[in-house]
Parts: C-alpha cells; sequence; structure tokens
C-alpha cells in the first residue's frame, strides 16, 4: 500500500496512513530517496502518527531512511510517535539516535521552518 | 493518613488469610486439639447454656468498669449487638463442631472488633475474663473431681488458644490490607504532572520507585506531554530516596521516550550523592541534562525555549518570548 | 470472558503484520490498557521477525491463561530453525540499543512480564512469554 507523499514548498510530506508491511517501508525509502533528488528538496516530515508499533525494524529503516535523505541533501524530521509506542521502543531499547523526532506536523514544519531561516541566515551572512 | 478500606465478607476472609481445611488442621495439631477435647467440650455444653447471660453480663460489667474498652461500647444498639454475638460465641465454643463454619464466625467477630478499633490486649483480656469464669463453673460442676475439672478446662484453653489465632490473624491481615491501601494513596499522590508554563511540564517524583510505578509515571508523563504539547519537561527526583540501576535506568526512559515524542527532559533536584551512584553505575549524567535544582531547571527551561524575565517598571518580572521581544539582545 | 486463541503462521513478513494485529486485538479484547497492548504487539513483532530472519518459517501461538486468579496473554513462539547456541548469551542485557545486530532478546524479555526461551542448536527454538493484567 503506497504511503501519500505531499509536495510543500521545498519539503516533502510522507503521511503512514495504516500498518505497513516490511516491503511497503522500503518502497517508501526509495521513493522518498528518489522524491528529494528529483525536487531537491530541503526537508522531508515522515508521519507515523498512526503506527500503533515501531519494531526494530522499522526503527532501522527510519534511520537508513534519515541517512539516505541526508546524502541528497535534505533533513528528515520523524513525527508523531504515540505516548504507547515512544515507551515501548524505549523498553525495546530503540533510541532512533541521530534523528530528529518531534511531536506532531506542525511541529515538523516549525522545524524544517527554523532550519531553513538558518540556512538563508548563513547563506546571507 | 485515613484511607477508607473496603468490607470483605467474612467467608472470604477465611479465603484471604489463607485459613483452609489444610491450615485449621495443622493449628489444631500443633495445639494437641483432639476427638478428647472435642468431647470433653460438648459435654459442657448444658453447663455454658445455663450460665450463658450471666457470664456475658458479668463480662461486659468488666469491660465496662474500665474506661479503656469502655470507650468502644459507647452505642447502645452496638453494646447489645456484640453482647448478642458474644452469647451464641460462648455457647459455641462447646457445641462440638469446630472446623471451616466455626472458623467463619470467629473470623466475623474478630472483624467486628477490629473495625471498631479495639486493641489486640483488650481481646486477649476477653479471653482471660472467659476462662476465669468458666474455671470456677466447672469446679462447681465437678465437686471433688479436680482433675476432670482441669481436663474440660485444659481443652477448653487449647480451643480459645485456636480461636486468639483466628483473632490475631484478622488483626494483622486488616492492618495490612490497611497499609497496602495507604502505599497506594501515597503512590497516586506522588506523581501529578504539573503544567508550569504553556509547553513546559514540570513532574516531581517522590518516594520509591518501583518498576510499575515508573511505568505508570512515564505513561503519565507522556500522555500529558502530548496533551498540551510539551517542549520541555523538568523531571524533579529531590524526593526519590535511592537509586539503584533499575531506577536509573527508568529514568532514562523516561527521558529517551519524551525526546522520541519531541520533548526535551531536564532533571533536577539530584543531589551529590545521587548523582555520584548514577556516575557509578555507569549512567551519562549529560543525557540526563541534570541541573541542580528546580530553579535552575527552570531557568534553563527558558534558555531551550527562548524566554526571558524581565522586570517591568513596577518591579513585576514578566516572562518574555526573547523571539519576538525586540529588545532581546 | 472467553476470548478466541490464536495461531498464525509466520513465513512472510505480511504475517508478522498479522500476528501483531490479532496480539493486539487479543490484548484489547481481554482489557489490557493501550501501553500494554502495544508492548504485547511490538513482542509479537519482534519475536515473528526473529522466526523469519533466522528460521524462514514457524508460527505464533497467542492465548489467555490464567493462573493464581491473575488473568494474562501468552505469546509462543515456535520453529525449527537452526536453534540458539548459546540462551545465556543472548539474553545477556547490557540496555544496549536492540535495533541493529542480534535477536534483540533482552529488549523483547522487558515488554513482557515472563520470558521463558528453550533452545538448542539443531532442536528449533520455543519461547513463551505472558503478560498478566495489572
Amino acid at each position: 500500500m503506497p504511503v501519500p507523499i505531499l509536495k510543500q514548498g521545498d519539503c516533502l510530506i510522507a503521511s503512514i496512513q495504516s500498518a505497513l508491511t516490511d516491503a511497503d517501508l522500503l518502497d517508501l525509502r526509495d521513493e522518498l530517496a528518489e522524491r528529494v533528488g528529483r525536487y531537491r528538496s530541503k526537508g522531508v516530515i515522515i508521519d507515523v502518527t498512526v503506527l500503533d508499533v515501531l519494531d526494530s525494524f522499522a526503527s532501522r529503516t527510519l534511520r537508513t531512511m534519515a541517512e539516505m535523505i541526508r546524502l541528497r541533501g535534505a533533513e528528515t524530521v520523524i513525527v508523531g510517535i504515540q505516548p504507547e509506542v515512544a515507551f515501548s521502543m524505549v523498553q525495546l531499547g530503540l533510541s532512533l539516535d541521530g534523528v530528529t523526532t518531534v511531536l506532531d506536523l506542525e511541529e515538523g514544519l516549525a522545524h524544517l521552518d527554523r532550519s531553513r531561516r538558518a540556512r538563508v541566515a548563513h547563506a546571507g551572512g | 493518613m485515613a484511607v477508607t478500606r473496603p468490607r470483605v465478607d467474612a467467608d472470604a476472609l477465611a479465603d484471604a488469610i489463607g485459613l483452609g481445611p489444610e491450615e485449621l488442621a495443622m493449628r489444631k495439631g500443633f495445639l494437641e486439639f483432639g476427638d478428647d477435647d472435642v468431647h470433653r467440650l460438648h459435654a459442657m455444653y448444658e453447663l455454658t447454656h445455663e450460665h450463658v447471660d450471666v457470664v456475658i453480663e458479668a463480662f461486659y460489667e468488666h469491660l465496662m468498669s474500665f474506661p479503656e474498652t469502655a470507650a468502644f461500647f459507647r452505642d447502645p444498639r452496638l453494646l447489645e449487638h456484640v453482647k448478642g454475638r458474644q452469647k451464641e460465641y460462648f455457647i459455641r465454643l462447646t457445641q462440638g463442631d469446630y472446623e471451616q463454619e466455626y472458623v467463619t464466625d470467629r473470623l466475623r467477630l474478630g472483624s467486628i472488633h477490629e473495625r471498631i478499633g479495639l486493641p489486640v490486649r483488650s481481646f486477649l483480656g476477653m479471653y482471660a475474663f472467659y476462662l476465669r469464669q468458666i474455671a470456677s463453673l466447672l469446679l462447681e460442676e465437678h465437686p471433688g473431681e479436680p482433675g476432670r475439672a482441669f481436663e474440660a478446662f485444659h481443652s477448653l484453653t487449647k480451643l480459645l488458644f485456636f480461636d486468639i489465632g483466628l483473632g490475631v490473624d484478622i488483626y494483622i491481615y486488616q492492618r495490612e490490607r490497611t497499609i497496602a491501601l495507604q502505599q497506594e494513596a501515597i503512590r497516586e499522590l506522588s506523581t501529578p504532572v504539573l503544567t508550569l508554563r504553556d509547553r513546559l511540564l514540570v513532574l516531581p517524583i517522590i518516594g520509591i520507585l518501583d518498576t510499575s510505578r515508573a511505568q505508570k509515571l512515564t505513561e503519565g508523563l507522556l500522555r500529558s506531554i502530548r496533551e498540551s504539547r510539551a517542549k520541555v519537561v523538568i523531571l524533579d527526583v529531590t524526593g526519590v530516596p535511592a537509586v539503584d540501576s533499575a531506577v536509573a535506568n527508568h529514568l532514562l526512559q523516561t527521558v529517551e521516550a519524551s525526546r522520541l515524542m519531541g520533548a526535551q527532559v531536564i532533571v533536577t533536584g539530584l543531589s551529590s550523592s545521587v548523582a555520584q551512584s548514577l556516575v557509578t553505575l555507569g549512567v551519562d549524567l549529560t543525557k540526563l541534562n541534570a541541573v541542580g535544582d528546580l530553579q535552575g531547571g527552570i531557568e534553563v527551561a527558558n534558555e531551550i525555549m527562548g524566554y526571558r524575565i524581565v522586570a517591568i517598571d513596577d518591579g513585576t518580572p514578566e516572562v518574555v518570548d526573547a523571539r519576538s521581544d525586540p529588545q532581546a539582545g | 470472558m472467553p476470548v478466541d486463541d490464536v495461531c498464525v503462521v509466520i513465513r512472510s513478513d505480511a504475517d508478522v503484520v498479522a500476528a501483531r494485529s490479532m496480539g493486539r486485538s487479543l490484548a484489547e479484547r481481554y482489557g489490557f490498557g493501550t501501553t500494554d497492548v502495544t508492548m504485547i504487539a511490538t513482542a509479537i513483532s519482534e519475536l515473528a521477525r526473529n522466526i523469519l530472519k533466522y528460521a524462514h518459517e514457524g508460527e505464533i501461538v497467542l492465548e489467555t491463561v490464567e493462573r493464581d486468579s491473575r488473568g494474562g496473554v501468552s505469546v509462543v513462539a515456535r520453529d525449527d530453525g537452526p536453534g540458539i547456541a548459546d540462551v545465556g548469551l543472548a539474553m545477556q542485557d547490557g540496555f544496549s540499543t536492540a535495533d541493529s545486530l542480534g535477536l534483540g532478546l533482552p529488549g523483547t524479555r522487558r515488554l513482557m512480564d515472563e520470558f521463558e526461551i528453550v533452545s538448542s542448536p539443531g532442536s528449533g527454538t520455543v519461547i513463551t512469554a505472558i503478560k498478566w493484567l495489572r
């Protein structure tokens, strides 16, 4: 089941709608990598609000996604990890180290906004 | 601390305390209470029936003559009620059947006394009174046969020790239930998540942090983070007396889970000895973003959130969003 | 509380999702709170994944259990795979991240209340994990 990916300015927003199989997750990874390259996006938001379980495979794959996206010049923000999922993840020992995680879509966009302004300031300065 | 303790049905009490047929048989064996005793007691049935009213009246007269015990029976209805029960009890002592139903009866009576708060020494004193009364009755009943009177008395003594055991069990059981309820109440009290300011939460942790409590705490915090869209959480551990590796891990997990939800955690109130324990346990204190006290923690939170406290003209400090304040440096 | 017991064959990653979702619905119907439900589903996911990765095929049996007037859910992950050579080592815990190497068993154990492994090289593996209602 493909995950809808929206383009919003120089950001991409991938909104996961339902439980994903491993294959779906890997497809998403490849799809995002491709589109970041094609649109020269600067930011990617992956919304996992709907996911009721984030296991070791999902966690590993999200980190890989973030790395691949970074190599293509964009930043990844994971949004919407739910309390029960966050709790289970830390019990399991998964930390998503090195990946930016924020509360929700609003925060995700705000974060990418700040990054953009920092880039502009840096470029202008 | 006052807690309401729900009543346990007398029939359920025997189960709750673990007084099944095996346990009872073991206790009787230990007291060497056997069939001979049962027969001797049953032989006293007529005697007790004849004298029950007199004995019970004397008994309560004795109780009421001491202010300490009289205090428990001020309510005339309660007094009549317990007198009635004591009469039944007295007669029951010699009925000749001391199995599960007898036990349930004892437990019920013991429950009433415990619930009204009668001290253990008082109810032990009551048994002593019974023994005295019956001893004199037995000597009258078997004139010239003190040996026989003594045997009967001895059987009764065994039974009363059996009963005292049950009474003490009730007291201990109910005390333990009260303690457990109080501990639960303390636990509930000690984990409120406070909203200090928009998107800034404070969670003061007080008391022992066992796994079950730590889980409830973390779950509650994570839900609060979602509800209030918190960006910063101050976890104050001033009130946590002991930090072992389990507690250290609960803390780390709470910090990490909060981060996954986009909230930064500042841990305050780590005493130097607790900090030392954590370091010895191999915990990276920088991961905890540890700050000495709550005040310091709030200052760090302000910095993170981009706030500054500014004194305005009349001397009242005001919290300002440093990013929107043109005066902010 | 009569609740269906379930057996899910694990042969593909779609089965991992199915086992998870069966576990979730069993736990929910049995009365577990949302956090515990998620913990059970996550544990099932990890166990099912291990089956796929090391044995390629196996099964997950989900049942409700009762002991000493406590109720709970039991997850049994069974396979005829290569087995675990050193169970002690596999269960060793340093609270390290489980998302890189190995079986992730210590982490999975933390999600549940009781955890037992029966395994040896050539004899397959049976892992039984139980979570009790709080």
